[in-house]
């Protein structure tokens, strides 16, 4: 049986990657398998967090898309790649369609619209996945998505399937993106418990409450973890009632957490005074798990 | 002018900057702020203000007419989603969370059982405050096209730009490709980092994207000042001609009540910067 564990939330810098290496961290010296997955393919760097990269086991391009070719020669420009295509990437020219490749999905709905069949379909690489040993000793599965590339929730999904074919029994933590679009929603898709990582601000309270809103569309159990808490205290006891999702526990604001990233050494490896908090907060979590 | 406020790592205060930045033009010009953060857009929080909406933002989504429908299984073949599951002779299941809008099942399906429906992906929202006018863009939560809400949004940005001397437009996190239209339409880029390792290794993907876009980077560390960071790697990365807005206690309680620190206490340092990056970025 593998538990997948999600780590997310509705707003950028909450503390994701925090709780996704220092998670990955405790389950590993708890001496359980744990795959940690880093799904935040436009700024990865989970990595990082887990000590850095001391092995790499292999890497793959991965071809997530597809590209349309016109071939003008075969075009007999009836237009009709432009009238079905659903995101306006297809213009007018004397030669026949033109594409704008930042607007295409690359779906091809085009090639197999065009009676002429001046449309060809060819497979764009969108990114790598790579699996590496972190210096911490933990197997971490990262996508690094193309710049400006689209496609980032199958890429996604792709990196979950990854983790599946390595892993037989045990965890797989997922550190999500930010946000609650498409690669957010594939991070959550089928995981046994979702985490969401809030500061106690408006501005993150009204994203955890978007992130929840989807997390109960796809059935994924949710808790919440505080994150510096304390720079806005009274806000905390009210964030439970406000969002109706547990807040499996509290950490406070710590220089500590800024010096062991620069350290590259999980909190949880430090000397630190936050420490037993933090791995409280974490064995709360792991019994949140189904 | 466009100034598109953006940078890799999320919460490092892009929305912060913008709307500091449209406050203090706002002063003296015509300012639109754009927020194209449509997963969760937090300008009009930090602004303090309510917002109307222009319009939803609708996509294609498949409507399926069962009693045409010969359960061939070819719509499920070809959809690059996933999202069409075809129990043969028996039943259709569509899922609506995965499906991407193409169309292409419509288009393939041999019996026209098939035909075109809508869907609500998120709002467009308009909001203003003195001269300062504010267009967001905002995506329905379950929905995944987060790109396409963001490039409707931009778009009519765009297209109502010749009104404001300033454009700010506050993006996503990370280095997709609804950050690279933006960047591609602007005349400035301020990539917004913190003193951290994080913000340090995403800063150096997301200069590659502007280097790609073509456009000027201007950096600007937030948080400068926070004990235990990484300062020796940051100005590897962003050499040193970098501006610094420090951390300091109002712009934190200006944020953690969901307000902005240059309305809120316009004499602290760290409103003192925002307002000297502002008077050098308009010298440009």
């Amino acid at each position: 049986m593998i538990k997948e564990i999600v780590v997310a939330s509705g707003k950028g810098g909450t503390g994701k990657t925090f709780i996704s290496s220092n998670l990955a961290y405790l389950i590993h010296s708890l001496g359980e398998n744990i795959i940690a997955v880093d799904a935040d393919v436009e700024a990865p760097d989970l990595i990082l967090a887990l000590g850095g990269e001391k092995k790499r086991f292999w890497t793959e391009d991965y071809y997530g898309s597809f590209r349309p070719v016109v071939d003008y020669s075969k075009c007999a420009k009836c237009w009709k790649c432009l009238n079905y295509c659903r995101f306006g990437a297809i213009k007018k020219s004397d030669r026949g369609p033109l594409i704008d490749y930042s607007k295409c999905e690359g779906f091809g709905v085009c090639a197999v619209v065009c009676p002429s069949k001046a449309i060809s379909l060819t497979r764009v690489k969108t990114g790598v996945i790579y699996m590496a040993e972190s210096e911490s000793g933990i197997k971490v599965i990262t996508g690094d998505l193309e710049l400006g590339g689209g496609s980032s929730g199958r890429l996604v999904y792709e990196l979950k399937q990854r983790s599946r074919k390595f892993l037989k029994e045990g965890y797989v933590v997922v550190d999500s993106a930010p946000g609650i679009g498409c690669p957010v929603i594939s991070s959550i898709s089928g995981a046994d418990l979702l985490v969401i990582a809030i500061e106690p601000t408006p501005q993150s309270i009204k994203g955890a409450c978007r992130l929840l809103e989807v997390a109960r569309s796809l059935r994924v159990k949710a808790v919440s973890v505080v994150n510096k808490y304390d720079l806005n205290p009274a806000i905390v006891d009210k964030i439970e009632s406000m969002l109706e999702v547990e807040v499996v526990g509290r950490i406070p604001y710590s220089d500590e957490v800024v010096e062991s990233y620069t350290a590259m050494t999980p909190l949880l490896a430090t000397k630190s005074s936050i420490k037993e908090t933090v791995e409280e907060v974490l064995n709360k979590i792991l019994g949140e798990v189904p | 002018m466009i100034i598109a406020v953006a940078g890799g790592k999320g919460g490092t205060g892009k929305t912060t900057l913008a709307v500091s930045l449209a406050l203090l033009a706002s002063g003296e010009h015509k300012v639109l702020l754009g927020d194209i953060d449509v997963d969760n857009p937090c300008t009009f929080t930090l602004l303090d203000i309510s917002l109307k909406t222009l319009r939803t933002i609708f996509a294609y989504k498949p409507v399926i007419e069962e009693e045409k429908c010969s359960f061939c299984g070819t719509c499920s073949f070809y959809c690059p989603a996933h999202a069409l599951v075809v129990i043969p002779g028996k039943k259709v299941i569509f899922m609506e969370t995965l499906c991407e809008g193409c169309s292409l099942c419509e288009v393939v399906c041999p019996n026209g059982a098939i035909r075109e429906g809508k869907e609500t992906i998120g709002y467009l929202k308009f909001g203003e405050k003195g001269y300062l006018h504010l267009i967001v863009g905002e995506l329905k939560p379950g929905s995944r096209r987060y790109h396409e809400v963001a490039g409707e949004t931009l778009a009519h940005i765009l297209s109502i730009s010749e009104k404001y001397d300033y454009i700010v437009v506050d993006c996503p996190p990370g280095t997709g490709a609804s950050v690279a239209e933006a960047l591609k339409v602007s005349d400035i880029v301020v990539a917004v980092t913190e003193p951290t390792r994080l913000g340090v290794h995403d800063l150096i993907k997301f200069k590659k994207l502007v280097e790609r876009c073509g456009k000027k980077l201007v950096i600007v560390v937030n948080k400068y000042g926070i004990s235990g960071g990484c300062y020796r790697e940051l100005e590897k990365v962003a050499g040193n001609e970098f501006f610094k807005i420090p951390y300091d206690r109002y712009l934190v309680e200006a944020y953690s009540t969901g307000r902005s620190v240059v309305e809120m206490y316009p004499e602290s340092p760290s409103a003192k910067a925002l307002r000297d990056l502002w008077q050098w970025l308009r010298s440009l």
